[in-house]
């Protein structure tokens, strides 16, 4: 409780270094805030060709929207992970890449990672205004979504953020952290129906049957990983226009809270020790 | 002058030396354990007391434990033993411009190492103009500070900690970079601390220094608290061990 409290008083240096991180960041380029949007731009030039030109790729309609635009379908689901490996990995970064200022300086910890998330929230906020116009061009009625979508995205940025504190705990134990998270990242991308839909994975599960004679599916175990209900929601919400599966947000709740409950536990198990550690 | 403004009791601080530190997965795997290492202490069993108002010295040879004491009490570091108590709001010096962004103009670092140090917001916009007034730098205030020379840099660095208005204020050694005339500003500034009846404790090898500036002073040898009291006794006792002992830095362990 006396963290949060700490963590109250400095919440102008959690402001000071998010804006640094965004300031900092964009610093003497020509484009600006728009260079975010070059890396979730790519890569849906390269998904949309790949998988839905050449591969033939296609996800149901937008349902009750009927939706039919491979590159928007994507994007619902990329932008959203996007955000996660964006904050996992600047999370990760925080610590360590600050470590002149935790050696130097007492101030709550927390705040650096905190920080990380804030700048790549803004990003997120940022492409997902972008994405929201252009679903609104082609005829999807998202508006009245916006409270729900928010709400879901906190959630995720939640569930992010326990992830990143405690990768960045690790990290600074060992180094090797961070390469192998960038390795974990991109499985996990693909055990995540971002640029397939979850439906070819039912049917490819329903094929295959159950596992060893018991009744555990393939998909059963495709859903224990919660981006594939986060993917599912914000889908949901943006591209289909309906309200998100209750069970769906139901698990990503769930996911969110152990997340972050865990992350604290072990962030501020270690924060005393991080200047020597360092 | 009854409450002193920190209280040093007992304090003991043990790095760990790594002779082989594993700070990689394979090294730790392939030898079950993360690491190697004896212990060291920096600081044992060190008690003073710093009393409120006072402007009070740190010496002792390189690698005696001053820095690691004044972490301490800016809870960068946190005592294996002992325990540290301080009265009133305590601004650390231990290194000039730590989280300076070097992209960042010198105007938007106050403002984020304003806040490092603890200020609010409404409280950096009413002091910005004397902070960039002191620092003596108007005229590269929008500049991005990677471009300072680094006396500016301690000048930027220095004028924002002196206007936390600390209770204790805190410096390691960091006034050697900037000029005679900074030099002299500062001395200015932490006389005019101590008449608001505020606290300097301060590590320095310029020992004519502490001298002038310091009524009371504390000497450590290897992590040892050897002498407190009066600065000119202290000073005196650390010169004449300086003068019959030359060897070299301490050995660790
Ligand atoms: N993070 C650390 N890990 C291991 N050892 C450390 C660490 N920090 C300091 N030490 C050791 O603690 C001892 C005291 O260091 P410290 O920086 O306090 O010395 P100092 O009195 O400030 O010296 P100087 O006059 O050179 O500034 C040194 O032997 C140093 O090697
Ligand atoms: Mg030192």
């Amino acid at each position: 409780m006396r963290g949060l409290k700490e963590l109250l008083e400095s919440r102008d240096l959690l402001v000071n270094l998010t804006l640094r991180d965004i300031r900092g960041k964009y610093r003497r380029t020509v484009l600006g805030q728009l260079w975010s949007l070059a890396n979730p731009l790519a890569a849906m030039l390269i998904y949309t060709f790949v998988f839905s030109f050449i591969l033939r790729l296609q996800p149901d309609r937008g349902d009750p929207s009927g939706l039919d635009v491979f590159a928007l379908w994507l994007l619902c689901g990329l932008l959203p992970w996007a955000f996660l490996s964006n904050v996992i990995n600047q999370g990760i970064a925080s610590i360590v890449g600050n470590a002149s200022l935790i050696q130097k300086v007492y101030f709550p910890r927390i705040v650096l990672p905190l920080a990380a998330v804030g700048a790549a929230g803004f990003n997120w906020l940022f492409e997902m205004a972008v994405l929201l116009i252009a679903l609104s061009i082609v005829g999807a009625f998202v508006l009245p979504w916006i409270p729900v979508l928010l709400l879901v995205m906190i959630l995720l940025a939640v569930f992010a953020t326990g992830i990143a504190l405690v990768l960045a705990t690790a990290n600074v134990y060992f180094r090797d952290t961070e390469y192998f998270v960038t390795i974990l990242l991109q499985i996990w991308m693909y055990l995540t129906p971002i640029i397939y839909p979850v439906s070819l994975m039912r049917t490819a599960s329903a094929d295959l049957g159950g596992l060893f004679g018991t009744s555990v599916t393939v998909l059963d175990i495709y859903q224990l990983n919660p981006m594939v209900h986060f993917v599912d929601v914000f889908r949901q919400l943006l591209y289909d226009n309906r309200w998100p599966d209750p069970t769906d947000l139901l698990v990503c709740l769930v996911w969110s809270v152990a997340s972050i409950a865990i992350g604290l536990a072990v962030f501020s198990r270690n924060q005393k020790k991080l200047a020597e550690l360092l | 002058m009854s409450i002193p403004a920190v209280s040093i009791t007992n304090v003991s601080k043990r790095f760990r030396l790594y002779r082989e530190r594993n700070q990689t997965l394979k090294s730790a795997i392939m030898r079950g354990r993360t690491s190697i290492h004896e212990d060291f202490w920096a600081l044992q069993d060190v008690s003073f007391d710093v009393p409120a108002g006072s402007t009070f010295g740190v010496i002792g040879r390189n690698g005696s434990g001053k820095s690691t004491l004044l972490k301490c009490l800016a809870k960068v570091y946190f005592p294996d033993a002992g325990s540290i108590t301080t009265n009133g709001r305590l601004a650390a010096l231990l290194e000039v411009g730590t989280g300076f962004h070097p992209e960042l103009s010198g105007r938007e670092n106050v403002y984020l190492n304003g806040s490092i140090l603890g200020m609010q917001r409404k409280e950096i916009d009413a002091k910005f103009d004397a902070i960039v007034d002191f620092a003596n730098i108007e005229r590269f205030i929008d500049q991005p500070v990677k471009t300072y020379s680094s006396g500016m840099y301690v000048r930027l660095g220095f004028s924002i900690a002196i206007h936390v208005n600390p209770d204790i204020l805190i410096v390691d050694e960091v006034l050697a970079v900037g000029d005679a005339s900074f030099q002299a500003k500062c001395l200015e500034k932490f006389g005019a601390l101590k008449a608001e009846g505020k606290t300097v404790i301060l590590v320095s090898h310029a020992l004519t220094m502490v001298e002038e500036m310091c009524e009371r002073a504390a000497w450590l040898d290897r992590g040892r608290l050897v002498h407190v009291g009066e600065a000119a006794t202290t000073i005196e006792r650390y010169r004449q061990s300086e003068a019959t002992d030359d060897s070299d830095v301490q050995e660790s362990g």
